[in-house]
């Protein structure tokens, strides 16, 4: 059984084991580029990465001896890992837990006289080894891309990968106790996915707010980023592992508790259905074109663009904070004030935006997962057993996108825009919406991709899409600093869209972008034209 | 050129999946208005056929009819004449039974709200309740709507009652009836014997990607068998049991009889007469050990 459940996680270690490994190898294969060798381009370097990093104090911790190279990749990577393996956590325990459910799996175990309490460590034991798995490779890539540059001892390497396995089973644990209580497997995700938001959320907060600093103490984030044993002079911090610790013992102490008391695919509150009292007739919207699709969808959509207020206004509300500590280094306050601009408006208008560009991407993510998930559940079929021409399909997918992405965009602009007000922020109407309707291209362009993958291979489609996002991404950040040529950087949509609401529409970036929109949905119609369907 | 007379004509129509799965060769012709019987048992072949006929998968050989159109290249207007159930289920998730309805009729539009609501009646199905709070049987019950609501000319079940109740099999039979009086077509797929003798005028027995035999109803009953225990209070009439029609097979365990019974029980009844039965009982056999045995020489 151990050995099934960990097979139900091969393709989550594999993605996410390969992802730990790249950054880590890829951050630490390019030290030496970006930091060079003599003592006066190290120092050089130090100070740029100590004005980077209070740029991205919301997103990464502080850096430490970022002169050497396990303290950069410390910083660059292992700093980030967190939200990595989080956003594989929620999928994972959302799958272990309502998944299985949802495809009789745990039905079949405790049919086969497998108890509730054995079925769950088992698949919280599964998870684990996984976990293993891919903090081995975050541990494997630093050393593999350290190797020739900088000698790093095995014991430091293999603490920090402990304090990482810590922190993905305590947000595992999370997950998996709050996946407890909604009824469904998207409803699970969305919970879980909504209190780790919060979590990490409040450990951003305290990085970039003093007064709020203590609090950051009740994130399993922080517990995790207090341990820098990689970096030289360095520890593994026993309080924030002791907590890590026994926050997934609570937690899946509790799950196992929830899991006994409910019933399987139910709530874990769940009341008696009651009948209802008015039977009120179906939304008109699920009978028209797109607005059926959105209907579908609603919930999805309504949990991004609640996701894209909440980030608008915690990066909007910091950015006072942090545009005062950037303004008092010479070279960061030169390019927040290029050209008379307003370092405040400037930090929204670049930090905020590729912010929104993330959320974008995972947006398109999320709606090519609802995609697959049409053609393995059967959704498709039944929609092609009514006459309806297969592009249209595609057709009517894209358009749905158009709309969600517009509307997400939309929402984030709104609650930047209002927290601006509010903090005394002065935003640029033009730039502002210049910036917002350039993010609808660019998270097509993921969708686009997505879509001809849900077609093609529907399983994979999540899984690859996420790497493309994830490449696209590296990309647009090592390569500037690597000084790779521009054809290679436009491969990143990250790239392509620029900073449009700073220097205006990249229009060479626009059309590239509705080029890939065009090729990818087109592809993806003449696909769904010729494929097999419930085969 | 095909000539475009009957509901469904198929015509060398094959679907190879390699290693010997799939569907070879298929000729079928079913006339309007009748009720077809496809049977075989679990991975026979009826689904793919049935999924070839849909579209939904694409033939490596011949060619499918319905209303003479072509089934591959003019799939949406077959599917207008088409009512559809399929042979899994799917997950509508959180969408309540009104809403799939409203879903789904949207894309194909010519439904009739207060038939749908007759159906559900008919069916004891809450329309008002999540797809993923029904139970398997109410899961079939709404695909079963589905596949009825718009009052198609040919009716393509797979396997449609899975899953249901008897008082609800006996009421979807009856909706099938009442739709071939109403001049539809009816393609339906079973394993179970009884299943088609109960509605289907003719049947095609398919094993192992062929179809080996398309026979009346009458020749149903004939390949039809029963495996009969009976125990006696007495002597059993052994005699008699061994000469009556149909039956087979006999053999006797102290004053308990088995034998297999091929076709009606009536020479079977006449031969007990006047002998003590304490208990009867008769199972039938599945596809496997009937009628496929029967023809496994064809």
């Amino acid at each position: 059984m151990l050995r099934y459940a960990f097979r139900l996680h091969r393709w989550g270690m594999l993605g996410f084991g390969l992802t730990a490994a790249l950054s880590t190898y890829a951050q630490g294969a390019a030290f030496l580029k970006l930091a060079g060798s003599t003592p006066a381009e190290r120092a050089a370097f130090v100070k740029g990465v100590t004005s980077l990093s209070k740029q991205l104090l919301y997103l990464l911790p502080a850096p430490t001896h970022v002169d050497t190279l396990a303290g950069y990749v410390l910083w660059r990577s292992w700093g980030t890992l967190p939200i990595i393996v989080a956003v594989w956590a929620v999928a994972s325990a959302g799958g272990a837990v309502r998944g299985d459910e949802e495809k009789l799996l745990v039905d079949a175990w405790l049919a086969a006289a497998v108890s509730r309490t054995r079925l769950l460590l088992t698949r919280f034991a599964a998870f684990g080894l996984a976990a293993a798995v891919v903090a081995a490779a975050a541990g494997l890539g630093t050393l593999a891309g350290a190797a020739g540059v900088e000698a790093i001892a095995l014991q430091r390497v293999a603490g920090q990968a402990l304090a990482l396995w810590l922190f993905t089973l305590a947000a595992f644990a999370v997950a998996y106790l709050v996946a407890q209580v909604p009824g469904s497997i998207r409803g699970a995700q969305g919970a879980a996915a909504g209190v780790l938001l919060a979590a990490y959320l409040v450990n951003a907060l305290g990085r970039s707010v003093d007064a709020m600093a203590s609090g950051a103490w009740v994130s399993p984030f922080h517990w995790y980023e207090v341990t820098d044993v990689l970096a030289p002079g360095g520890h593994l911090d026993t309080a924030g592992c002791l907590l890590s610790t026994g926050l997934l013992l609570a937690g899946g102490g509790l799950a196992v508790l929830a899991f006994r008391r409910r019933d399987l695919r139910r709530g874990l509150f769940a009341r008696p259905a009651v009948p209802r009292v008015r039977d009120l007739p179906p939304s008109p919207a699920l009978r028209r074109p797109v607005a059926r699709e959105l209907y579908r969808q609603r919930w999805m959509v309504a949990t991004w663009a609640l996701a894209t207020v909440v980030f608008a206004a915690f990066m909007v509300a910091i950015g006072r904070g942090a545009v005062d500590s950037m303004v008092s280094i010479p070279a960061l306050r030169a390019v927040l004030t290029r050209g008379g601009a307003d370092p405040y408006r400037a930090w929204v208008d670049v930090e905020w935006f590729s912010i929104a560009q993330l959320l974008l991407a995972g947006l398109a993510i999320h709606m090519v997962s609802a995609w697959a998930a049409d053609d393995h559940e059967g959704v498709l079929t039944a929609e092609l057993s009514r006459p309806r021409r297969r592009w249209g399909i595609v057709l009517e997918r894209a358009a749905a996108a158009v709309v969600a992405m517009a509307l997400v965009a939309a929402c984030g602009t709104l609650a930047a825009w209002a927290t601006s007000e509010a903090a005394g922020i002065s935003l640029d109407p033009a730039g502002a919406v210049r910036a917002t309707w350039l993010l609808v291209p660019f998270g097509l362009s993921f969708a686009a991709i997505g879509a001809v993958a849900s077609v093609w291979w529907p399983r994979a489609a999540v899984g690859a899409l996420g790497i493309i996002v994830f490449l696209s991404y590296l990309l647009s950040e090592l390569g500037p600093i690597l000084g790779w040529p521009d054809w290679v950087l436009n491969l990143s949509a990250f790239q392509l869209y620029g900073t449009p609401a700073l220097s205006g529409v990249s229009w060479s970036g626009l059309w590239t972008m509705l080029v890939i929109v065009l090729a990818g949905f087109g592809a993806s119609a003449a696909l769904m034209e010729r494929r097999e369907v419930a085969a | 050129m095909i000539e475009t007379t009957a509901a469904i004509r198929i015509q060398g129509l094959s679907k190879d999946y390699g290693a010997g799965r799939g569907l070879f060769d298929l000729d079928l012709e079913v006339a309007a208005g009748e009720v077809f019987g496809y049977l075989g048992p679990n991975g026979a072949g009826k689904s793919t056929t049935i999924r070839l006929l849909m579209a939904l998968i694409r033939p490596t050989g011949g060619r499918a009819e319905i209303f003479g159109l072509d089934c591959q290249a003019q799939d949406v207007e077959v599917k207008r004449k088409v009512g559809y159930v399929p042979g899994e289920l799917p997950a509508f998730g959180g969408l309540r039974g009104r809403e799939i309805i409203a879903y789904l009729a949207g894309m194909g539009g010519g439904v009739d709200e207060g038939y749908v609501k007759r159906l559900a009646d008919r069916l004891q199905l809450d329309l008002s309740q999540r797809f993923r709070e029904y139970s398997s049987g109410n899961k079939q019950k709404l695909l079963n709507v589905l596949a009825l609501m718009h009052r198609p000319e040919l009716l393509i079940l797979d396997e449609p009652t899975t899953g249901l109740d008897p008082l609800n099999q006996q009421e979807f039979y009856a909706l099938v009836r009442e739709a071939r009086e109403a001049g539809a077509t009816v393609f339906l797929s079973s394993h179970i014997l009884s299943e088609v003798e109960h509605i289907c005028d003719r049947v095609g027995i398919i094993r192992a990607g062929r179809l080996i035999k398309v026979a009346s109803l009458e020749e149903l009953h004939r390949i039809r068998t029963h495996r009969v225990e009976i125990e006696f209070a007495g002597e059993p009439p052994l005699a008699r049991i061994r000469d009556a029609a149909g039956v087979e097979d006999v053999v006797a365990e102290g004053r308990r009889v088995h034998c297999v019974l091929r076709g009606s029980f009536e020479g079977l009844m006449a031969a007990l007469e006047g002998a003590r039965v304490l208990n009867l009982t008769s199972h039938e056999p599945t596809l496997e050990e009937t009628f496929l045995e029967y023809y496994a020489a064809c």
